[in-house]
């Protein structure tokens, strides 16, 4: 399996200025999310990259890419028709091969040399197969994912195979149906906002966007995983949604805590506690 | 090996389904010592809940049945105290092992037996409701609600629809569902432990229905109806519309307060369905958090529940099946069912049903495993199933908690059979208030001994499943008929004799006399008979059949209404088979109205508030409400409704108050005394704690020595003595009849000595009858003309004498005379501080978790009442007869002097020496020749019977005080310990010399017919007489079918307080057990019959 094409989604209601808002990465240097994501798909081998956009963000989004804009495709969602449909609009730009999916509204933050989108593919492409990401998260935050069922695949530690995936299930659900054995009491695989996919979700997608409003890519996954065979990889990295409350503040604080100004970002908020908070 | 053991462990049917009887009955005490010691050692050690369960029953019915009928086995040892005290705090392996190691101190004797009994009967039903709390928390998807503890870490939200407004009103989800009739009744094999054990043999046929009481609605219709809606406040609202209560609920701790009101049920299923999960109990976060996590900010949830007229005690499982339909919209509204509208699927009922039985276990009730069935639609056949891997069950019980559903469809059972069925079956409910409890763990108790009858019995009732079920699926109704019928007067009453009664008996007896072979059958819904009842007849004789039963039941219930507890009038329904199951509809816009019942009873408030201070949503609902009022016709008089409720009621039932002074003048009520009791009461001066002596007496036990011991064989002297003073006519019987008999009925106020309470030569008997067919039996054996005197009271005198005359005096040949009781009380609210020294300080029986928390909790509730309606007060707020109260026995006799009836018999009889007085609850006790020779022979002005103590013996007993040998009243003791170290109990059985008897009052024969002397004495000795502050339970009927029970106060002195005069030659003698034994609950009752003295008594009779 070659990969060389990612998708990501930016055209979502609060999600669209997320991507441009600045931040500093892990090496010290100022860069937009935008620019942060792309850089997370080129480490993984990615060539070109289709942003599903609203009509009229082109311009924004070409500016803070900065030089990474020429490997943009810009591939617009004409109306708010949900997310699966938003994947489904970069149908003519992945063809027939399969592609990296990244959400725009998260950042990512590996806790090795290899970046998370690299792990991703390098599974995929050794698995030969469809592969989400998904991180054991506790059942309090279901209401916020989508969850899969499955069980761990022989001898390998990270991977499972998918049988069931439900989107933002009640907890009552995700015990009947997407309990792991070897996971802590009350934790489920929940999406960790990056995929692997196989060209045979557009036509998923294409069948459920004409016949439902509103469809999850969780659905189209879910019929995919009773098609062909479909991995979870389980992440123990680290994700962060800038849509959330102090959503930026906490990426920004991981960056800088994972990267070179670690110590400098330390001793400064020790400094702004021990004034603040303690008087001193 | 031990055989016992080997009969456990067995996998063969044949083995593993012997008789512990067969055995145990066979065996010598050695044998059965030696075998309770490996049963012991065997359960400590097992892992399986079945195979330790039966041990724990097998040990305990080896201690209650058989150890005590070996006659190697020694009568009397001491039970320590400190064993007991671990009973009441259910420490039941302490228990054991401190019972276990006086047994091995003093070597077997029936008082340690009667404790291991206990100890083992209550550690086989703990582990089995452990057992079912494991499991049902067990179930996938109930799991997460014991971990959310944080209302941070709430992971459910409400579904967006039913936060989107039509017209300012937010729409509302009602769901209806349908309560369930068991077809079949296979020997309450819908018991959890039956299924878990047994699934084989767990099968019903489970129907959903719709109800409407005849008479009062047209059609059929769901009975239950629970509403769900959102609100701009961040509380939750509770309405009961049928029970008249609201509730608002605004922090996590009361909502977990069950018992502060009447809408414990909602609250428990707003706990199971995971809204408050249960793992919040005890979090100190505020709701308004909670609801924000849930709903969003400002924002509450209201949850009404409606009982379309079904009365409570149906037998057709409506608190369920209302339950179950709180459930079901809760987890609708939070997205736990996949549609808000509609049907569930199985996988979602079956959910439900698991939350049901959760939800039923946080309230502290209980029910079977079918119980929720009105959730599936039409009719199913419910199974057990065997436990598979992967089951929480699995390796620890051989089935599963909960059963497999399969519905019956169509081309099983066709249309035309559903309709027959409708077209023969008279549902009706008795209207007998029912505990069924105890009921439940007879059955359980008799499955796991695999008694020989029982066990046939439950084999046929099997049997007697796949024949209705072959009825169905042919349509053959009559021959369905015939097999519940003959279920009920088979298997089912061998297996439980309690489970029919005098009133099912009549019923059938009249259907029969009046339907004859129109009348098909008869069919037992539930528990037991008496409530939630059908009968079968003929089609073209239905409609006729539904009129003539309502007849023939009301005059039924008002032939027996003094004997038997009767919680409401009887009524016939009409009923339809629901083909739908639970069902959700959303009600938006100009729909949105809860019904009509919620407006009467939250209107009133809400138009007392100023409309500006009212919601936009409120004051929408207000002019929609305005409009329903003028046109929709479910509104109809709403507003003649609404003003009658503003209106405050300003004349109170004078008639009552009327009733009840006549009563208090009529039964000789003593105003100046009882204002004298309500201002020593509210001192101080008496109460509870005054009942005890002081704590430097000297209370010893009294050997046996000391005693004439009449559990052997007396010398023949004594009983030709005996038999020559009947055959003069020197003899008289005195049954106590007077009281109320709280303990039997719970308070509900009929007259226990006429309960029918056991079948005895084909038909059930009442105290009354039987005793005066002993006295007739001693008259036929001895040519004896035994007198029989009943000393009855307000309560009971009118309803004995119209029996009696009713049947004519049982048969009884000889003299009966009523002793009308003179004296009555008049109960008091409690104080307080009584309630307080009475559930906290004297030691109580702690019950299982949940059960515990709801006693807390009604205890609270009902400290807060007394002290709200005013401690000490007169107890005014119920029947006129329930306020009054007896006075205690020891006025019974004395009355016989005060109303002229001993001054009567004397004059009739001159020869009549001696009175053989009674308790009305001593039923093996008679005119025994010997025992009667050993009292005359004596000289004693009193002799006393009393019995060899018994874990259940409480309340006092025989002792040494200060010196002298005397009874002992359990509320006079000092400490309780005290009670442990006296060996021998009273029976309350005594023979009284009437001539010295009547010295004690400074009487003789010729001044009895003085009555201003008489009536001296009488109060010079009463002054003498201790009296005693009591708490008594006091049932309260409101509604449909609904009980209150209250605690009130009541004052009695007691006859056993005689034998503390100095002056009174009193002799004390042991009789046999089943002489002496009295019963007091209904739950003693198949002990009683199963340990022989059921057979005891009968023999005793002649009819």
């Amino acid at each position: 399996m070659n990969i060389q094409k990612a998708v990501i989604t930016i055209a979502g209601k609060g999600q669209r200025t997320l991507p441009l808002q600045t931040l500093i990465d892990r090496d010290g240097t100022e860069k937009s999310v935008l620019q942060i994501l792309i850089e997370e798909t080129l480490q993984a081998g990615i060539e070109e990259i289709g942003l599903i956009i609203r009509p009229g963000d082109e311009e924004a989004f070409t500016e803070v890419a900065g030089h990474h804009s020429g490997r943009l495709r810009f591939i617009e969602q004409k109306e708010p028709l949900g997310y699966g449909q938003a994947i489904l609009c970069a149908r003519s730009f992945v063809e027939s091969e399969p592609f990296l999916h990244l959400v725009g509204d998260h950042i990512y933050i590996s806790r090795t040399d290899m970046s998370c989108a690299q792990h991703l593919v390098q599974v995929a492409q050794a698995e030969n197969c469809a592969v989400s990401a998904v991180q054991a998260t506790r059942e309090s935050y279901l209401p916020y994912f989508g969850v899969v069922g499955g069980s761990r695949v022989k001898g390998r530690q990270e991977l499972y195979q998918i049988e069931t995936i439900l989107e933002k299930p009640t907890p009552t659900k995700a015990e009947q149906q997407l309990m792991i054995p070897g996971l802590r009491s009350g934790h489920y695989l929940c999406f960790f906002g990056m995929h692997v996919l196989t060209p045979a979700i557009m036509e998923i997608l294409d069948e459920l966007v004409a016949n439902e409003t509103a469809v999850w890519l969780s659905k189209a996954l879910h019929y995919l995983a009773q098609k062909e065979k479909v991995l979870a990889l389980e992440k123990r990295d680290w994700r962060y949604d800038l849509g959330a409350k102090y959503g930026l503040m906490n990426a920004q604080l991981a960056l800088a805590l994972n990267g070179s100004d670690r110590d400098l970002v330390l001793t400064q908020m020790i400094d702004l506690m021990a004034h603040r908070e303690l008087g001193a | 090996m031990s055989e016992l053991i080997h009969i456990i462990t067995a996998t063969h049917p044949e083995q593993r389904d012997q008789s512990l009887d067969t055995f145990a009955s066979k065996a010598t005490l050695n044998t059965l010592l030696m075998e309770c010691k490996a049963l012991d050692d065997f359960r400590r050690q097992s892992n399986n809940l079945y195979e330790r369960v039966r041990a724990l029953f097998f040990l305990y019915a080896i201690h209650r049945f058989h150890i005590p009928t070996k006659e190697d086995c020694d009568e009397n040892g001491s039970i320590p105290f400190q064993g007991y005290e671990h009973l009441l705090n259910r420490r039941f392996e302490e228990a054991i092992n401190l019972f276990l190691e006086a047994q091995e101190t003093s070597g077997a004797n029936k008082s340690i037996s009667s404790a291991l009994a206990s100890a083992y009967h209550s550690l086989g039903f703990q582990t089995l409701a452990n057992q079912v709390r494991k499991s049902v928390r067990t179930v996938r998807g109930n799991q997460w609600m014991f971990r959310a503890g944080h209302p941070e870490d709430h992971p459910l939200r409400v579904r967006r629809e039913l936060l989107t407004t039509q017209q300012e009103l937010f729409p509302i989800l009602q769901e209806t569902t349908p309560v369930r009739m068991d077809l079949t009744h296979s020997g309450w094999s819908d018991i959890f432990f039956l299924g878990m054990d047994f699934p084989e043999g767990a099968r019903v046929i489970n129907v959903s229905i719709d109800l409407a009481v005849r008479g009062r609605k047209a059609a059929p219709k769901p009975p239950v109806e629970a509403y769900f809606r959102i609100i701009d406040e961040p509380v939750i609202r509770l309405a009961s519309v049928d029970l008249g209560a609201t509730a608002v609920i605004d922090t996590i701790e009361a909502l977990f307060d069950f018992a502060r009101d009447y809408l414990g049920l909602l609250k428990a299923a707003i706990i199971a369905s995971g809204i408050v999960p249960p793992g919040m109990e005890g979090a100190v976060q505020p709701l308004h958090q909670l609801l924000e996590k849930l709903i969003g900010p400002g924002k509450g949830f209201e949850l009404i529940s409606k009982v379309n007229d079904i009365p409570k005690g149906s037998r057709l499982a409506v608190s369920t099946n209302l339950l179950a339909c709180l459930i079901t919209v809760c987890m609708r509204a939070t997205g736990q069912a996949e549609s808000l509208t509609g049907g569930l699927t199985e996988a979602e009922r079956r959910l439900v049903a698991a939350r049901a039985i959760l939800g039923e276990w946080i309230a502290g009730s209980g029910g079977g495993w079918q119980d929720s069935g009105g959730v599936w639609p039409g009719m199913k056949m419910i199974h057990g199933e065997k436990a598979a891997e992967g089951d929480p069950e699995w390796g620890i019980s051989r089935g599963r908690l909960l059963p497999s559903h399969h519905i019956l469809e169509r081309d099983e059972v066709s249309v035309q059979t559903r309709e027959a069925l409708q077209n023969s079956l008279v549902l009706v409910h008795g209207g007998m208030a029912q505990d069924v409890g105890p009921i439940l763990e007879m059955v359980t108790e008799k499955y796991l001994l695999r008694s020989e009858k029982e066990w046939h019995g439950r084999q046929k009732a099997i049997t007697l499943y796949d024949h209705v079920i072959q009825c169905l699926k042919e349509g053959e109704i009559q021959k369905l008929a015939q097999a519940t019928h003959e279920n009920f007067h088979g298997p089912i009453q061998t297996i439980i004799p309690w489970a029919g009664n005098r009133y099912t008996d009549l019923l059938i007896e009249q259907v029969q006399d009046q339907f004859g072979e129109d009348f098909w059958g008869f069919w037992m819904l539930g528990g037991m008979a008496g409530g939630g009842m059908g009968f079968i007849f003929a089609p073209h004789r239905k409609a006729e059949a539904q009129d003539t039963l309502q007849m023939i039941m009301s005059s039924t219930k008002r032939s027996l209404a003094t004997a038997v507890p009767f919680a409401m009038e009887p009524v016939v329904y009409d009923f339809a088979i629901n083909e739908k199951g639970t069902w959700g509809t959303m009600l938006a816009g100009s729909q949105a109205l809860m019904p009509a019942s919620y407006y009467k009873l939250t209107m009133p408030q809400l138009l007392r508030q100023n409309n500006r201070q009212l919601s936009k949503h409120r004051q929408a609902e207000l002019d929609f409400f305005g409009n329903a009022s003028r046109e929709n016709p479910e509104f109809a008089g709403m507003t003649q409704t609404l003003f009658d409720a503003l209106i405050p009621q300003s004349v109170k039932d004078e008639r009552v108050q009327s009733q009840l002074q006549n009563l208090l003048d009529q039964y000789g009520f003593d105003p100046v005394q009882h204002e004298q009791i309500r201002t020593d009461l509210r001192s101080g001066r008496i109460g509870l704690s005054q009942n005890r002596l002081p704590v430097n007496t000297q209370i010893e036990d009294v050997p046996l020595a000391d005693l004439l011991d009449a559990t052997q064989p007396l010398p023949a002297a004594y009983r030709q003595a005996g038999i020559e003073a009947l055959q003069a006519g020197k003899v008289a019987v005195v049954s106590l009849a007077g009281g109320a008999g709280s303990r039997w009925t719970k308070g509900a106020g009929v007259v226990k000595a006429l309960n029918p309470f056991v079948k005895i030569n084909g038909r059930h008997r009442s105290f009354v009858e039987l005793h005066l067919a002993k006295s007739k039996k001693i008259n036929q054996l001895y040519d004896a003309d035994l007198p029989h005197i009943f000393t009855t009271s307000y309560l009971t005198h009118e309803p004995i004498y119209q029996k009696i005359e009713q049947e004519a005096q049982f048969n009884y040949p000889g003299t009966l005379i009523l002793s009308q009781g003179q004296s009555v009380g008049l109960r008091l609210i409690p104080m307080s501080r009584d309630l307080r020294f009475a559930w906290e300080e004297q030691p109580q029986q702690r019950l299982d978790e949940q059960a515990q928390k709801m006693q807390d909790s009604v205890h609270k509730a009902l400290i807060g009442w007394a002290q709200g309606a005013g401690e000490g007060s007169d107890y005014t707020d119920n029947l006129p007869n329930q306020c009054l109260h007896p006075v205690g026995h020891w006025y019974e006799v004395p009355n016989l002097l005060l109303n002229g009836s001993l001054a009567d018999l004397l004059d009739k009889r001159p020869s009549l020496t001696t009175l053989m007085v009674h308790n009305i609850d001593t039923v093996g006790a008679n005119v025994d020749p010997a025992i009667l020779g050993a009292h005359l022979q004596s000289g004693a002005g009193m002799t006393t019977e009393v019995i060899t103590r018994e874990l259940e013996d409480r309340g006092g007993g025989l002792a040494r005080v200060n010196g002298r040998v005397q009874l002992i009243e359990g509320l006079a003791l000092p400490y309780e310990e005290i009670e442990f170290k006296l060996s021998y109990y009273n029976s309350s059985t005594t023979w009284v010399d009437i001539d010295q008897f009547l010295a004690l009052f400074g009487l003789d024969r010729a001044l009895l017919n003085d009555k201003t002397k008489v009536e001296t004495a009488v109060r010079q000795l009463a002054a003498r007489m201790p009296t005693y502050i009591t708490l008594k339970d006091v049932k309260k009927r409101w509604g449909n079918g609904q009980e209150d029970i209250f605690p009130v106060t009541q004052f009695e002195k007691l006859w056993g307080d005689m034998t503390a005069l100095p002056e009174l030659n009193c002799r004390f003698i042991v009789v046999p057990r089943q002489r002496g034994q009295q019963i007091k609950e209904v739950a003693q009752l198949d002990g009683w019959l199963r340990d022989g003295s059921g057979d005891y008594l009968a023999s005793l009779c002649a009819f």
